[in-house]
């Protein structure tokens, strides 16, 4: 597969149709632990972003180097040294809010989307390919977490990135502030993500007897117009 | 393994050696240059955070808190404390701020900046870590009417309990544990405070005599690392 998969469709797979959580439910541990708010999950996702395109790519310079029987220690000391690098960076750096992520940090190297990138992707593909695809697995990673994030901070608080939406008294909905509401809040944001998924496929389906139709119509000599 | 031959070394086996050889070295060197790297600024953020924090409890002063500060032994405790004293332009002492811990929180230690006038009196109080329930909790940190009804407290003039244990302090909805961790811890602060107010609040020069061994005569600002 990896063979003929454009740059496009990287972006695409990472994003959306195979996005680390809509799709793959990976990396569940960070998620439901950082996003009480949108802020912390932006950072979250940054710092995961950081860590998945220094290993990817490191392991996509060294593959066909790495004898097979080694690749998984290989793989996990070099994200387990980019973790800590970003752990290190974030404490010198952005301090207050490293405070609020720290415990979350060093816990991206048992985030298995990495390690699942690192195998599934940058052990095959070409260094730039693999850049594409950190990139857009990141940004499919962190586009979550902010929605995950921002759902539980405004109907928890009222707010959006700290900024007041439904006014100041509103008052705070504990439930999705507490780890339960990250549950639910995820359960009805895949339902969402269910349901545009549906449109988009019967949109397809519809797309395409369509075009059948007019080719069919065409081959007839009769127009047909669309969408009746 | 059991063969009739010698046992041999695969070159596959040393292959694999080598290469996580390589890759555990690439990556402590890679670490150790971070740590360099980042050593001096996360000292910095540290600093520059307990900078802010004193600056927040203690009563407007002229000098550095931090550069002053006295590391005393108290009384019937063998690991010595550090405390920052507050001096106005005159050198005498307007305040005196400290760390006070509860070890028994909701979820774990609880850190407090605590800062008072000469006399004993809180000015006021922050956390500076802690790993209370978001939400409910950690109310302690941004709720700042409840810290603010730390101010102007003495070991005597309040009953120092939450009001669901008698006390003038309020609870949170739905968390007692925290503030009534925070209360206690405060208190023996001023306990603290009390037992050692002489020794502390010693002019420079006699700070040494009988409780500080560890302070130099002079009263040259000590430079301890202030991690734990």
């Amino acid at each position: 597969m990896s063979d003929t998969i454009s740059r496009k469709e990287i972006l695409a797979d990472g994003l959306w149709h195979n996005n680390t959580i809509f799709a793959q439910l990976l990396g569940m541990c960070p998620l439901l632990g950082v996003t009480t708010s949108a802020e912390n999950g932006f950072w979250m996702g940054v710092a995961t972003v950081l860590v998945l395109t220094g290993s990817n790519l490191v392991v996509a310079t060294v593959r066909g180097v790495i004898p097979v029987q080694v690749r998984i220690p290989a793989y996990i000391t070099i994200i387990a040294a980019f973790v800590t690098i970003v752990d290190l960076g974030m404490n010198a750096w952005m301090h207050e809010m490293y405070l609020i992520l720290g415990l979350f940090i060093p816990l991206i190297v048992v985030n298995c989307a990495i390690l699942g990138r690192a195998e599934a992707f940058a052990s095959k593909n070409s260094v730039t390919d693999s850049l594409v695809d950190a990139i857009a697995v990141g940004g499919g990673f962190t586009f979550a977490l902010i929605l995950l994030g921002g759902t539980r901070e405004l109907f928890g608080q009222g707010e959006l990135f700290g900024f007041a939406i439904f006014g100041a008294d509103y008052p705070d909905f504990l439930l999705f502030i507490l780890p339960p509401g990250a549950f639910i809040a995820l359960g009805f944001i895949l339902a969402g993500v269910n349901i545009i998924n549906r449109r988009i496929k019967a949109n397809a389906a519809r797309k395409m007897a369509a075009t059948r139709a007019a080719t069919a119509a065409a081959a007839k000599g009769v127009t047909v117009t669309e969408g009746t | 393994m059991e063969s009739k031959k010698k046992r041999v070394i695969e070159p596959e086996q040393v292959k694999m050696v080598v290469a996580m050889f390589v890759v555990a070295a690439v990556a402590a060197l890679l670490l150790g240059l971070t740590d360099i790297v980042t050593r001096a600024p996360i000292a910095e953020a540290e600093k520059e955070a307990l900078h802010k924090a004193l600056g927040q409890v203690l009563p407007p002063h002229a000098n550095d808190p931090l550069e002053d500060m006295l590391t005393i032994k108290p009384d019937g405790s063998d690991t010595p404390k550090q405390f920052y004293p507050a001096r106005d332009k005159a050198g005498n002492s307007v305040g005196m701020a400290w760390e006070t811990i509860a070890p028994d929180g909701y979820s774990g230690t609880i850190r407090i900046l605590m800062g008072v006038f000469p006399d004993g009196t809180v000015h006021a109080i922050r956390i500076t870590s802690h790993r209370e329930t978001p939400g409910l909790g950690d109310g302690i940190v941004h709720n700042s009417k409840w810290l603010g009804s730390f101010a102007g407290r003495t070991l005597d003039n309040v009953r120092w309990a939450v009001k669901k244990d008698g006390g003038e302090f309020d609870q949170f909805t739905g968390a007692t544990i925290t503030p009534r961790a925070v209360i206690k811890a405060v208190k023996q602060g001023l306990v603290l405070f009390r037992d050692n107010r002489d020794a502390l609040l010693a002019p420079k020069e006699k700070v040494a005599n009988d409780k500080a061994p560890a302070k130099d005569a002079t009263g040259s600002s000590e430079k301890e690392a202030t991690d734990e």
